[in-house]
Protein backbone atom coordinates (compact mmCIF):
# COMPACT_ATOMS: atom_id res chain seq x y z
CA UNK A 1 0.00 0.00 0.00
CA UNK A 2 1.96 3.55 -0.85
CA UNK A 3 2.65 5.51 2.17
CA UNK A 4 0.73 8.11 2.94
CA UNK A 5 2.90 10.97 3.03
CA UNK A 6 2.84 14.82 5.02
CA UNK A 7 5.37 16.36 3.00
CA UNK A 8 5.65 19.82 1.11
CA UNK A 9 7.59 20.90 -1.79
CA UNK A 10 8.56 24.35 -1.26
CA UNK A 11 10.72 26.31 -3.80
CA UNK A 12 13.86 27.88 -2.64
CA UNK A 13 12.54 31.09 -2.35
CA UNK A 14 9.70 30.03 -0.13
CA UNK A 15 12.42 28.26 1.79
CA UNK A 16 14.68 31.60 2.50
CA UNK A 17 12.01 33.61 3.36
CA UNK A 18 10.93 30.98 5.91
CA UNK A 19 14.13 29.69 7.81
CA UNK A 20 15.14 33.71 8.00
CA UNK A 21 12.48 34.21 10.50
CA UNK A 22 13.17 30.77 12.87
CA UNK A 23 16.71 31.11 15.08
CA UNK A 24 19.15 29.35 13.72
CA UNK A 25 19.17 25.76 16.09
CA UNK A 26 22.99 24.22 17.05
CA UNK A 27 23.35 22.12 13.48
CA UNK A 28 24.58 18.31 14.99
CA UNK A 29 26.09 16.41 12.14
CA UNK A 30 25.71 13.02 11.48
CA UNK A 31 27.80 10.50 9.75
CA UNK A 32 27.80 7.39 7.94
CA UNK A 33 27.22 4.47 9.71
CA UNK A 34 26.61 6.42 13.10
CA UNK A 35 23.52 7.47 14.96
CA UNK A 36 22.74 10.41 17.27
CA UNK A 37 19.40 11.18 19.35
CA UNK A 38 19.22 14.38 21.38
CA UNK A 39 16.46 15.79 24.17
CA UNK A 40 17.48 19.63 23.49
CA UNK A 41 16.00 21.12 20.64
CA UNK A 42 19.16 20.69 17.63
CA UNK A 43 19.39 19.99 13.79
CA UNK A 44 20.64 16.69 12.83
CA UNK A 45 22.18 16.99 9.62
CA UNK A 46 23.41 14.16 7.58
CA UNK A 47 23.81 13.70 3.71
CA UNK A 48 23.01 10.93 1.71
CA UNK A 49 22.73 8.80 -1.61
CA UNK A 50 22.02 5.38 -1.81
CA UNK A 51 22.30 5.56 1.93
CA UNK A 52 18.86 6.39 4.25
CA UNK A 53 18.33 8.59 7.10
CA UNK A 54 16.14 7.35 9.76
CA UNK A 55 14.58 9.88 12.09
CA UNK A 56 12.53 9.05 14.90
CA UNK A 57 10.66 11.55 17.16
CA UNK A 58 8.91 11.41 20.39
CA UNK A 59 6.47 14.32 20.04
CA UNK A 60 5.07 14.13 23.89
CA UNK A 61 9.04 14.12 25.06
CA UNK A 62 10.14 16.52 22.52
CA UNK A 63 13.07 14.33 21.02
CA UNK A 64 13.98 12.36 18.59
CA UNK A 65 17.24 11.06 16.76
CA UNK A 66 18.90 10.24 13.43
CA UNK A 67 20.73 7.23 12.27
CA UNK A 68 22.64 6.92 8.58
CA UNK A 69 22.53 3.95 7.78
CA UNK A 70 24.46 2.15 4.95
CA UNK A 71 23.14 -0.86 4.15
CA UNK A 72 20.26 -3.20 4.78
CA UNK A 73 21.25 -6.29 6.71
CA UNK A 74 23.36 -6.94 9.35
CA UNK A 75 23.95 -10.62 8.73
CA UNK A 76 26.15 -10.02 5.78
CA UNK A 77 28.66 -8.65 8.79
CA UNK A 78 27.96 -10.66 12.45
CA UNK A 79 30.15 -8.98 14.22
CA UNK A 80 30.23 -5.54 13.60
CA UNK A 81 30.47 -2.89 15.92
CA UNK A 82 28.30 -0.17 14.68
CA UNK A 83 24.97 -0.69 14.73
CA UNK A 84 24.14 2.42 12.84
CA UNK A 85 25.54 0.65 9.51
CA UNK A 86 22.61 -1.98 8.72
CA UNK A 87 18.98 -0.59 8.90
CA UNK A 88 17.96 -3.52 11.29
CA UNK A 89 20.27 -3.00 13.70
CA UNK A 90 20.12 0.79 13.69
CA UNK A 91 16.33 0.80 14.34
CA UNK A 92 16.18 -0.75 17.66
CA UNK A 93 19.81 1.54 18.38
CA UNK A 94 18.59 4.51 17.82
CA UNK A 95 15.25 3.65 20.20
CA UNK A 96 17.43 2.45 22.60
CA UNK A 97 18.87 5.86 22.24
CA UNK A 98 16.25 7.94 22.75
CA UNK A 99 14.82 5.70 25.38
CA UNK A 100 18.46 6.81 26.96
CA UNK A 101 17.24 10.23 26.95
CA UNK A 102 13.86 10.18 28.47
CA UNK A 103 11.90 9.20 25.14
CA UNK A 104 9.38 7.10 24.68
CA UNK A 105 9.36 4.24 22.85
CA UNK A 106 5.90 3.47 22.21
CA UNK A 107 5.36 7.18 21.35
CA UNK A 108 8.09 7.34 18.27
CA UNK A 109 7.08 8.41 14.83
CA UNK A 110 9.66 7.84 11.67
CA UNK A 111 10.37 10.11 8.64
CA UNK A 112 12.69 8.57 6.21
CA UNK A 113 14.67 10.05 3.29
CA UNK A 114 17.61 8.49 0.81
CA UNK A 115 17.80 5.71 -0.98
CA UNK A 116 18.51 7.26 -4.50
CA UNK A 117 20.52 5.61 -7.27
CA UNK A 118 22.57 8.47 -8.47
CA UNK A 119 23.88 6.74 -11.38
CA UNK A 120 21.48 4.73 -14.01
CA UNK A 121 24.08 2.19 -14.94
CA UNK A 122 25.63 2.04 -11.67
CA UNK A 123 25.42 -1.48 -10.02
CA UNK A 124 22.02 -1.93 -10.93
CA UNK A 125 21.63 -5.51 -9.96
CA UNK A 126 22.74 -4.82 -6.58
CA UNK A 127 20.10 -2.17 -6.62
CA UNK A 128 21.21 -0.41 -3.24
CA UNK A 129 19.17 2.22 -2.54
CA UNK A 130 15.75 0.53 -3.08
CA UNK A 131 16.84 -2.12 -0.79
CA UNK A 132 17.72 0.30 1.60
CA UNK A 133 14.79 2.04 1.80
CA UNK A 134 13.11 -1.55 2.08
CA UNK A 135 14.68 -2.79 4.71
CA UNK A 136 14.18 0.35 6.58
CA UNK A 137 10.45 -0.09 6.27
CA UNK A 138 10.76 -3.62 7.38
CA UNK A 139 12.99 -2.44 10.63
CA UNK A 140 10.43 0.13 11.35
CA UNK A 141 7.27 -2.06 10.96
CA UNK A 142 9.30 -5.28 13.13
CA UNK A 143 10.17 -2.25 15.82
CA UNK A 144 6.19 -0.99 15.87
CA UNK A 145 7.05 2.48 14.97
CA UNK A 146 4.70 4.12 12.30
CA UNK A 147 6.17 6.20 9.18
CA UNK A 148 4.52 8.75 8.66
CA UNK A 149 6.55 10.51 6.05
CA UNK A 150 9.46 9.83 3.16
CA UNK A 151 10.97 11.06 0.51
CA UNK A 152 12.71 8.33 -1.02
CA UNK A 153 14.50 7.12 -4.47
CA UNK A 154 15.29 9.01 -7.22
CA UNK A 155 18.69 10.07 -8.53
CA UNK A 156 19.85 12.98 -6.27
CA UNK A 157 21.42 13.17 -3.49
CA UNK A 158 19.67 14.60 -0.24
CA UNK A 159 21.13 17.00 2.39
CA UNK A 160 18.80 16.19 5.68
CA UNK A 161 18.41 18.53 8.43
CA UNK A 162 16.25 17.41 11.89
CA UNK A 163 14.78 19.45 14.28
CA UNK A 164 14.80 17.50 17.19
CA UNK A 165 12.04 19.37 19.03
CA UNK A 166 9.62 19.26 16.35
CA UNK A 167 10.49 16.27 14.33
CA UNK A 168 10.44 18.22 11.33
CA UNK A 169 12.76 17.23 8.46
CA UNK A 170 13.63 19.37 5.57
CA UNK A 171 15.04 17.63 2.60
CA UNK A 172 17.52 19.59 0.32
CA UNK A 173 18.38 18.14 -3.31
CA UNK A 174 21.53 19.48 -5.04
CA UNK A 175 19.45 21.73 -8.16
CA UNK A 176 16.28 21.22 -6.59
CA UNK A 177 13.68 22.15 -4.06
CA UNK A 178 13.53 21.54 -0.45
CA UNK A 179 11.22 19.02 0.93
CA UNK A 180 9.55 19.11 4.34
CA UNK A 181 8.85 16.42 5.86
CA UNK B 1 51.48 25.49 -26.66
CA UNK B 2 53.99 22.12 -25.79
CA UNK B 3 52.57 20.08 -23.62
CA UNK B 4 54.04 19.74 -20.06
CA UNK B 5 53.66 17.48 -17.61
CA UNK B 6 54.92 17.66 -14.14
CA UNK B 7 54.92 14.55 -12.01
CA UNK B 8 55.65 14.05 -8.28
CA UNK B 9 59.46 12.77 -7.89
CA UNK B 10 57.65 9.97 -5.74
CA UNK B 11 54.86 7.73 -5.27
CA UNK B 12 53.29 6.60 -1.58
CA UNK B 13 51.18 3.68 -0.69
CA UNK B 14 48.76 4.36 1.96
CA UNK B 15 47.81 1.25 3.78
CA UNK B 16 45.32 1.58 6.52
CA UNK B 17 46.00 0.07 9.87
CA UNK B 18 43.27 -2.31 9.70
CA UNK B 19 44.17 -5.59 11.02
CA UNK B 20 41.29 -7.72 8.38
CA UNK B 21 42.78 -9.71 5.78
CA UNK B 22 41.85 -10.36 2.52
CA UNK B 23 42.73 -13.46 -0.13
CA UNK B 24 43.34 -11.34 -3.13
CA UNK B 25 46.13 -9.09 -1.65
CA UNK B 26 48.89 -10.11 0.92
CA UNK B 27 52.37 -8.97 -0.23
CA UNK B 28 53.45 -5.35 -0.10
CA UNK B 29 55.14 -6.16 -3.51
CA UNK B 30 51.51 -6.44 -5.51
CA UNK B 31 50.51 -3.28 -3.76
CA UNK B 32 53.86 -1.66 -5.36
CA UNK B 33 53.21 -3.21 -9.01
CA UNK B 34 49.36 -1.61 -8.66
CA UNK B 35 50.78 1.79 -7.70
CA UNK B 36 53.18 1.09 -10.65
CA UNK B 37 50.55 0.82 -12.84
CA UNK B 38 48.25 3.45 -11.96
CA UNK B 39 50.96 5.71 -11.77
CA UNK B 40 52.00 4.72 -15.99
CA UNK B 41 47.76 4.97 -16.17
CA UNK B 42 47.74 8.34 -14.56
CA UNK B 43 50.48 9.84 -16.95
CA UNK B 44 49.07 8.89 -19.93
CA UNK B 45 45.46 10.25 -18.52
CA UNK B 46 47.56 13.49 -17.36
CA UNK B 47 48.73 13.84 -21.11
CA UNK B 48 45.69 13.46 -23.41
CA UNK B 49 44.14 16.31 -20.75
CA UNK B 50 46.83 18.60 -21.18
CA UNK B 51 46.61 17.66 -25.13
CA UNK B 52 42.31 18.68 -25.21
CA UNK B 53 42.71 21.96 -23.00
CA UNK B 54 46.19 22.81 -24.25
CA UNK B 55 47.42 23.43 -21.00
CA UNK B 56 50.08 22.28 -19.04
CA UNK B 57 48.70 19.70 -16.29
CA UNK B 58 49.98 18.47 -12.73
CA UNK B 59 49.42 14.71 -11.33
CA UNK B 60 49.63 14.95 -7.38
CA UNK B 61 51.11 11.63 -5.67
CA UNK B 62 48.49 8.93 -6.72
CA UNK B 63 47.68 7.07 -3.59
CA UNK B 64 46.10 3.60 -3.09
CA UNK B 65 44.05 2.82 0.23
CA UNK B 66 43.58 -0.75 1.47
CA UNK B 67 40.64 0.11 4.20
CA UNK B 68 37.26 -0.88 5.06
CA UNK B 69 35.12 0.62 3.10
CA UNK B 70 32.94 2.65 5.55
CA UNK B 71 36.49 4.10 6.73
CA UNK B 72 36.73 5.82 3.11
CA UNK B 73 33.94 7.98 4.54
CA UNK B 74 36.41 9.73 6.81
CA UNK B 75 38.30 11.02 4.46
CA UNK B 76 35.77 13.14 2.52
CA UNK B 77 33.19 13.78 5.48
CA UNK B 78 34.55 17.42 5.89
CA UNK B 79 33.74 18.14 1.87
CA UNK B 80 30.62 16.54 1.97
CA UNK B 81 28.80 19.26 0.75
CA UNK B 82 30.68 20.72 -1.55
CA UNK B 83 29.36 20.78 -5.18
CA UNK B 84 31.00 18.34 -7.87
CA UNK B 85 30.55 16.67 -11.39
CA UNK B 86 31.35 13.32 -11.73
CA UNK B 87 31.70 10.71 -14.29
CA UNK B 88 31.15 7.50 -13.81
CA UNK B 89 32.30 4.49 -15.88
CA UNK B 90 32.56 0.96 -15.75
CA UNK B 91 34.21 -1.62 -17.49
CA UNK B 92 32.04 -3.90 -20.00
CA UNK B 93 32.59 -6.84 -17.64
CA UNK B 94 31.90 -4.86 -14.58
CA UNK B 95 34.89 -5.26 -13.14
CA UNK B 96 36.04 -2.14 -11.86
CA UNK B 97 33.99 0.99 -10.98
CA UNK B 98 35.19 4.53 -12.28
CA UNK B 99 34.92 7.71 -11.09
CA UNK B 100 36.46 11.04 -12.11
CA UNK B 101 35.50 14.05 -10.26
CA UNK B 102 35.68 17.66 -10.94
CA UNK B 103 35.23 20.78 -8.66
CA UNK B 104 31.54 22.62 -10.13
CA UNK B 105 33.19 25.47 -10.95
CA UNK B 106 36.07 23.94 -13.00
CA UNK B 107 34.12 21.24 -14.67
CA UNK B 108 32.42 24.38 -16.13
CA UNK B 109 36.22 26.54 -17.01
CA UNK B 110 37.13 23.24 -18.79
CA UNK B 111 33.71 22.67 -20.76
CA UNK B 112 33.37 26.43 -22.02
CA UNK B 113 37.38 26.10 -22.93
CA UNK B 114 36.45 23.22 -24.97
CA UNK B 115 33.07 24.49 -26.51
CA UNK B 116 34.94 27.43 -27.24
CA UNK B 117 32.16 29.45 -25.32
CA UNK B 118 32.54 33.08 -24.85
CA UNK B 119 32.49 32.89 -21.37
CA UNK B 120 31.21 30.06 -18.35
CA UNK B 121 28.05 32.33 -18.44
CA UNK B 122 27.30 31.71 -22.10
CA UNK B 123 27.89 27.44 -21.71
CA UNK B 124 25.00 25.63 -23.46
CA UNK B 125 24.19 23.10 -20.91
CA UNK B 126 23.76 19.96 -22.90
CA UNK B 127 27.22 20.84 -24.64
CA UNK B 128 28.61 21.42 -21.16
CA UNK B 129 28.01 17.78 -20.33
CA UNK B 130 28.72 16.56 -23.76
CA UNK B 131 31.93 18.60 -22.86
CA UNK B 132 32.86 16.71 -19.97
CA UNK B 133 31.37 13.14 -21.11
CA UNK B 134 34.12 13.35 -23.83
CA UNK B 135 36.74 14.32 -21.75
CA UNK B 136 36.23 12.06 -19.12
CA UNK B 137 36.39 9.46 -21.95
CA UNK B 138 39.51 10.40 -23.00
CA UNK B 139 41.04 11.07 -19.68
CA UNK B 140 40.12 7.12 -18.31
CA UNK B 141 40.37 5.52 -22.11
CA UNK B 142 44.02 6.94 -21.81
CA UNK B 143 44.25 5.40 -18.32
CA UNK B 144 43.11 2.70 -19.09
CA UNK B 145 45.11 1.77 -22.59
CA UNK B 146 48.28 2.64 -21.18
CA UNK B 147 47.91 -0.16 -18.36
CA UNK B 148 45.92 -2.29 -21.52
CA UNK B 149 48.95 -2.27 -23.29
CA UNK B 150 51.66 -2.81 -20.31
CA UNK B 151 50.13 -5.69 -18.75
CA UNK B 152 48.20 -7.00 -22.08
CA UNK B 153 44.85 -7.60 -20.26
CA UNK B 154 41.93 -5.66 -22.38
CA UNK B 155 40.25 -2.71 -20.30
CA UNK B 156 36.88 -2.02 -22.37
CA UNK B 157 35.04 1.16 -20.95
CA UNK B 158 31.59 2.16 -21.01
CA UNK B 159 29.91 5.03 -21.67
CA UNK B 160 30.02 8.04 -19.40
CA UNK B 161 27.34 9.15 -17.36
CA UNK B 162 27.54 12.54 -15.64
CA UNK B 163 26.21 14.03 -13.07
CA UNK B 164 26.21 17.05 -11.06
CA UNK B 165 25.54 16.73 -6.76
CA UNK B 166 27.08 16.90 -3.70
CA UNK B 167 30.77 15.08 -3.02
CA UNK B 168 29.17 13.31 0.12
CA UNK B 169 25.85 11.94 -1.85
CA UNK B 170 28.14 10.85 -4.77
CA UNK B 171 30.73 9.12 -3.05
CA UNK B 172 28.15 7.80 -0.78
CA UNK B 173 27.29 5.32 -3.84
CA UNK B 174 31.04 3.95 -4.72
CA UNK B 175 31.13 3.47 -0.50
CA UNK B 176 28.15 1.41 -0.08
CA UNK B 177 28.30 -0.77 -2.66
CA UNK B 178 31.55 -1.59 -1.59
CA UNK B 179 30.55 -2.22 1.62
CA UNK B 180 27.97 -4.39 -0.12
CA UNK B 181 30.33 -6.68 -1.51
CA UNK B 182 33.90 -6.34 0.33
CA UNK B 183 35.19 -5.89 4.05
CA UNK B 184 38.04 -4.19 2.86
CA UNK B 185 38.11 -2.01 -0.62
CA UNK B 186 41.10 -1.33 -2.75
CA UNK B 187 41.01 2.05 -4.14
CA UNK B 188 42.99 3.66 -6.05
CA UNK B 189 43.10 7.73 -6.48
CA UNK B 190 45.16 10.49 -8.35
CA UNK B 191 44.79 14.25 -9.06
CA UNK B 192 45.19 16.18 -11.74
CA UNK B 193 45.77 20.04 -11.49
CA UNK B 194 45.94 22.86 -14.34
CA UNK B 195 49.15 24.57 -13.50
CA UNK B 196 48.12 27.94 -11.28
CA UNK B 197 44.82 26.45 -10.91
CA UNK B 198 43.81 25.52 -7.17
CA UNK B 199 40.40 22.70 -8.41
CA UNK B 200 41.24 19.64 -9.42
CA UNK B 201 40.34 16.59 -11.02
CA UNK B 202 40.14 13.37 -8.99
CA UNK B 203 40.08 10.10 -10.57
CA UNK B 204 38.92 6.89 -8.45
CA UNK B 205 38.96 3.44 -9.36
CA UNK B 206 37.11 0.47 -7.14
CA UNK B 207 38.61 -2.64 -9.03
CA UNK B 208 37.50 -6.24 -8.01
CA UNK B 209 39.44 -8.57 -6.78
CA UNK B 210 39.21 -10.79 -9.74
CA UNK B 211 41.02 -7.66 -11.69
CA UNK B 212 43.32 -6.89 -9.12
CA UNK B 213 44.54 -10.74 -9.39
CA UNK B 214 44.71 -10.17 -12.88
CA UNK B 215 46.56 -7.16 -13.75
CA UNK B 216 49.50 -8.36 -10.68
CA UNK B 217 49.80 -11.52 -12.19
CA UNK B 218 49.78 -10.17 -16.21
CA UNK B 219 52.48 -7.42 -14.32
CA UNK B 220 54.82 -9.96 -12.51
CA UNK B 221 55.09 -12.10 -16.02
CA UNK B 222 55.60 -9.02 -17.64
CA UNK B 223 58.30 -8.01 -15.69
CA UNK B 224 60.04 -11.44 -14.86
CA UNK B 225 59.35 -10.80 -10.94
Amino acid sequence: MPLKTVSQTLTPQTMTIETSAIPALEEVRVDMAELKAENRPVELVTSVGSCVAICLHDSTKKCGGLAHIMLPDSTISPNESLPAKFADTAVPALVRAINNLGGNPACLSAKVAGGANMFPNFANSLQIGKRNVEAVETALKKNSIKLIAEDVGGSSGRRISYNTATGVGSVRKFNGGVTIL
Amino acid sequence: MKTQIETSPEVTCEISTSDKSTNYFDESIDLGILLELGSIGAGHAATSLSDVIQQQVQIEVPTIHKIPPAALYKRYKDQADLPKTAVYMNLADSECDILLMFDLAESKKIAAMMTMAPSVEELDPAMEESAIQELANIIIGSFLSAISDFTGVLLMPTTPTRVVDTLGAIMDNFIVKEAMLFEEALIFDTHFKRIDEDASLMLMLFPSPKLLEMLIQKSKEQTGL
